[in-house]
């Protein structure tokens, strides 16, 4: 998977560099409007991470270059501009996906996975992760051909960690993915704690391995091992 | 007081003073001038008197008239000092009692008078002289005159305080143009003071500087919501940056418990932080009705949205949740509605006990969110910025928040405490006048 970093921020721009790569993956930066002209140009990515705000030009003309183009990569805007008229004016120009800064990297990382999913399994609905098929049309979760009933937020907790795999994933991420900015509660997630055992249990009861595990008190890991 | 009243006391009591004064003045002169007259003639008949006496050496014959009467007494030599007196004067009626009235009197009454005491030697006889003339007609006369002029007087006070009240009442009418718009100022509204067509110089100038002091108002206002809105747009780019970094770090094995109660900590003030920035960056985009967009939303189904969005809070909270929900349209901002009851009822969580209650009811008058909590009833100043209750992790600014959305939508947000339930009420029908 080949992805591209656009953003000038160098403290956010490796940390997402860093966060992405990973075996398999391919990283690339540009930190300005004319090094992101010149790599779009010259190479195709499965998703380009986009900065509104770059020096030397906007991130929406890039956009707007990449669509006249007929470039397939997927484009994904990460803005500070929380403005509904920001983000209507990106996904109109075709952007994919809209993130508002600051972001949990794993957020980006599930954002990213969806855009590439969507475009290389071409509208194909089947993510597997091992003994796992996630059928993402009927948002259905089989273990092994059998089926295991999931809840809305459990289901949409599972594809955030498949998304996250090997990667620390902590507690006010998973928080702010289930319930969104909206939710407060004073830093007080114990209950994320009641959640991820339901999933794990009803996972391991259709035969499914203990993928998840917690991760020093701070948040939970889905790893193979 | 009103400005006219004041002006109107102050003239009159001035007038009235003025008009007694110069009213006795006036008084005395004329009266003064009229009883000379009297004398002069006094002294001519007086002078008469002597004439007569000197050229037929026997006093004269005494006659009467309806104006005048002379008596001549025997007195004791040198015992008369001349002198003019104020007496009385009988007038004796042509017809004696002509109307039957005055059955008191024989036939004739007293009036004012004016007398003169003089003293005429005839032969060997000293006479007093009392040469008496009435003086009613003067006094007719001076009270004639006195009467004029105190109504002249009036009249032209009544008429200018009828001038006065219609002349100042429109000469001012600018002044309470100015107040009115003065009174509409708001400085977060666009509207400016419009210019009062007058022709004074002082409501020209009042209104210029007042025009000039709402611009100066606003544009200060602006100034500062653009601060506001700056500074926390340039917070977000560190913020993210500690966000990112934070998220790295955890990744990177082998944490002591210590370590990660450190991060736990970190990541906590992190997401702290930057849900205070997002609410100053939301106050600043109602405030400033930068949130236009408007549809149509039954809140009925929001709220029941909301209700399965913390389900599993309430579950771990142990909360007993109680909701009658009836269908109730607005047409406002979705992203708005959904903040405003996501933060009533995230309040109803946070300051509830475990095992507690929430009761929410909407009706098409009404949304009530009721919670249990402590058992003292919440300070008035609960909507105000940054004001939190002791331990409350919260920003601050949610009821803040919640209060100018209500507002933005023509709503009211109020407090209540009863029965032990911490009560806030949208009330749809009850316009919230926001204070900035």
């Amino acid at each position: 998977m080949k992805i591209l970093i656009i953003e000038d921020e160098e403290g956010l721009r490796e940390s997402i560099e860093e966060y992405f790569s990973e075996a398999g993956n391919i990283c690339e930066t540009a930190d300005s409007y004319q090094n992101a002209m010149v790599k779009i140009n010259l190479y195709h990515y499965d998703c380009i991470i986009l900065d509104i705000t770059l020096p030397g030009g906007n991130g929406i003309d890039i956009l707007k270059s990449l669509k006249e183009k007929n470039h397939p990569d997927g484009i994904l805007i990460i803005s500070a501009k929380n403005s509904l008229d920001d983000r209507l004016e990106g996904l109109n120009l075709g952007a994919d996906d809209y993130l508002v800064k600051p972001f949990h990297l794993s957020e980006l990382k599930a954002r990213v996975m969806a855009i590439i999913r969507r475009k290389t399994f071409n509208g194909s609905n089947q993510l597997i992760f091992n003994e796992i098929t996630i059928d993402l049309l009927a948002k259905e979760v089989r273990v092994d051909k059998s089926l295991v009933k999931l809840t809305r937020k459990e289901y949409a907790l599972l594809l955030y960690f498949i998304a996250n795999k090997g990667k620390v994933v902590s507690k006010n991420a998973i928080a702010e993915h289930l319930w969104g900015d909206g939710i407060d509660m004073a830093n007080n997630f114990d209950f994320i704690y009641s959640h991820i055992k339901n999933i794990r249990k009803k996972l391991m009861e259709a035969g499914c391995g203990d993928y998840i595990q917690a991760a020093y008190g701070m948040g939970y890991k889905f790893t193979e091992q | 007081m009103r400005l006219l009243a004041k002006y109107n006391r102050v003239n009159i009591i001035t007038t009235i003073v003025v008009m007694l004064i110069t009213g006795i003045i006036y008084y005395q002169a004329i009266s003064w001038i009229l009883t000379r007259q009297k004398d002069k003639e006094l002294v001519v008949e007086e002078r008469e008197i002597f004439e007569y006496a000197g050229l037929n050496h026997q006093l004269p014959q005494i006659f009467e008239s309806n104006d005048q009467q002379i008596t001549f007494t025997q007195a004791k030599q040198g015992s008369v000092t001349r002198q003019f007196i104020n007496t009385m004067y009988f007038k004796k009626w042509d017809h004696p009692n002509a109307h039957g009235k005055y059955r008191h009197r024989k036939n004739g009454e007293y009036e004012s008078g004016r007398g003169l005491i003089s003293s005429i030697t005839v032969g060997d006889k000293y006479y007093k002289i009392l040469i008496i003339e009435s003086i009613v007609e003067t006094e007719d006369l001076i009270r004639l005159i006195f009467t004029i002029t105190i109504g002249v007087i009036l009249f032209l006070l009544l008429v200018l305080l009828v001038t006065n009240r219609l002349i100042l009442n429109r000469i001012w009418q600018p002044f309470y143009n100015i107040m009115k718009e003065l009174r509409l100022f708001n400085v977060a509204d666009t509207k400016e003071i419009p210019q009062i067509a007058t022709d004074v110089d002082e409501f020209e100038e009042l209104n210029h500087t007042v025009t000039d002091m709402a611009a100066k108002a606003r544009h200060d206002y602006k100034d500062l919501k653009t601060f506001t809105e700056n500074a926390s747009h340039e917070l977000l780019t560190p913020i993210a940056v500690i966000n990112s970094k934070l998220d790295t770090l955890i990744q990177t094995e082998n944490f002591s418990d210590r370590q990660s109660k450190l991060l736990n900590d970190l990541y906590g003030a992190v997401s702290r932080l930057n849900r205070l920035n997002q609410s100053l960056l939301l106050l600043v985009k109602i405030e400033n009705r930068l949130l236009h967009e408007k549809q149509k939303i039954n809140l009925r189904e929001l709220v029941e949205e909301m209700i399965i969005q913390f389900e599993e809070i309430f579950q771990d909270k142990d909360l007993k949740l109680t909701y009658n929900l009836e269908d109730k349209e607005i047409v406002a901002s979705r992203y708005l509605a959904e903040i405003l009851i996501s933060n009533l009822i995230n309040n109803a969580i946070r300051h509830n006990h475990s095992g507690g209650e929430i009761i929410i009811n909407l009706t098409g008058e009404q949304l009530m969110i009721q919670n249990t909590g402590s058992d003292q009833p919440l300070p008035d100043e609960i909507f105000t910025r940054f004001h939190k209750s002791s331990g409350s992790e919260g920003s601050g600014l949610g009821l803040t928040i919640s209060r100018q959305i209500c507002g933005n939508f023509g709503f009211s947000l109020d407090y209540d405490f009863k029965d032990g339930y911490h009560t806030f009420i949208v009330d749809f029908n009850k316009h919230q006048k926001l204070f900035i």
